[in-house]
């Protein structure tokens, strides 16, 4: 469903997988009634600059994110985007059931 | 019941499935490929205790009742293997190699109270991990699986004593039919919220 490019990051305690950043990214649009600035976004999702430019290039490539405005750049998701955090809210209420982290 | 327990084991596979292919998070995997060994087991052990009963329990005939239930013993310790090695990789991230090597020596025991046994110690400790995940998120879905294993320990304490006191046996099925359905208000739950 997500990017294959996610399988070759390798997630880990410390780190948090590219998958992760994702949905990280995605849910702080979501909180912000799916109108984000880009400032909000870093730091409800705890990037640096460089990289979520980065991330967001790569998740309006994936088409669940949109960008509008000209001056003052907002994102929000796409009904792919809200399609996805849908399901990855199931799997993560499935995965806490079990007490599995993703 | 062990038809139902199936398509329960199946269902929850299933959406372990889902979840991997999303996150690739190898827990997930790992709790897909606990449930697809329950569920094969299950049906073996279901599927040979129908042609014992249409055979009519003759002597000899209670030869594929023996290796349904071995096959369904063997696929519920690695599966439950599997789950407590998802609990320690997950706690430690230690590497994949070990659990192979865990699961290889329950492949070489036979029916018989101490195999039980160790099927018990990986159900409670199974349990024990549930319960405290229970503990710290309160949620119900949480709940559920704690009393699904919960169940599912008892359902095998059960089997245990029915070696001793054959009046036990339909307890066990209960409790393992109880354990699955708990699994099964999970998932549901999990489907119908969002």
């Amino acid at each position: 469903m997500m990017p294959e490019k996610q399988a070759e990051t390798k997630p880990t305690a410390k780190y948090r997988s590219q998958f992760r950043i994702y949905v990280d990214i995605m849910s702080v649009i979501q909180r912000e009634s799916n109108e984000a600035k880009p400032t909000r976004i870093l730091y409800g999702a705890n990037l640096s600059h460089d990289r979520l430019v980065k991330y967001l290039e790569e998740l309006k490539t994936l088409g669940v994110i949109q960008e509008s405005g000209t001056e003052d750049k907002i994102y929000s998701l796409t009904q792919k985007g809200i399609e996805f955090m849908n399901n990855f809210r199931r799997v993560e209420s499935f995965a806490s059931a079990f007490g599995f982290r993703i | 019941m062990e038809f139902i327990a199936f398509v329960i084991a199946i269902a929850i596979a299933n959406q372990a499935l889902r979840g991997y292919k999303m996150s690739k998070e190898k827990t997930l995997l790992y709790l897909n490929l606990s449930f697809v060994l329950i569920g094969a087991g299950l049906l073996v052990d279901a599927l040979a205790s129908i042609i014992v009963f249409l055979a009519g329990a003759r002597r000899g005939f209670l030869y594929p009742f023996a290796i349904g239930y071995t096959i369904n013993f063997l696929a519920q310790v690695i599966a439950y293997g599997l789950l407590v090695y998802a609990y320690v990789h997950q706690a430690r991230g230690i590497s994949e190699g070990p659990v192979l090597i865990a699961a290889m020596p329950f492949l070489f025991f036979e029916r018989n109270a101490f195999t039980e046994l160790i099927l018990i110690f990986l159900l409670v400790y199974i349990a024990t991990q549930t319960g405290i995940n229970y503990s710290i998120n309160k949620g119900t879905n949480s709940m559920l699986v704690f009393g699904a294993f919960v169940s599912l320990s008892l359902a095998h304490v059960f089997f245990l004593i029915f070696t001793i006191a054959p009046i036990f046996y339909p307890f066990a099925h209960i409790a393992q039919l109880c354990g699955f359905l708990l699994l099964l208000a999970m998932l549901l739950r999990v489907n119908q919220s969002s």
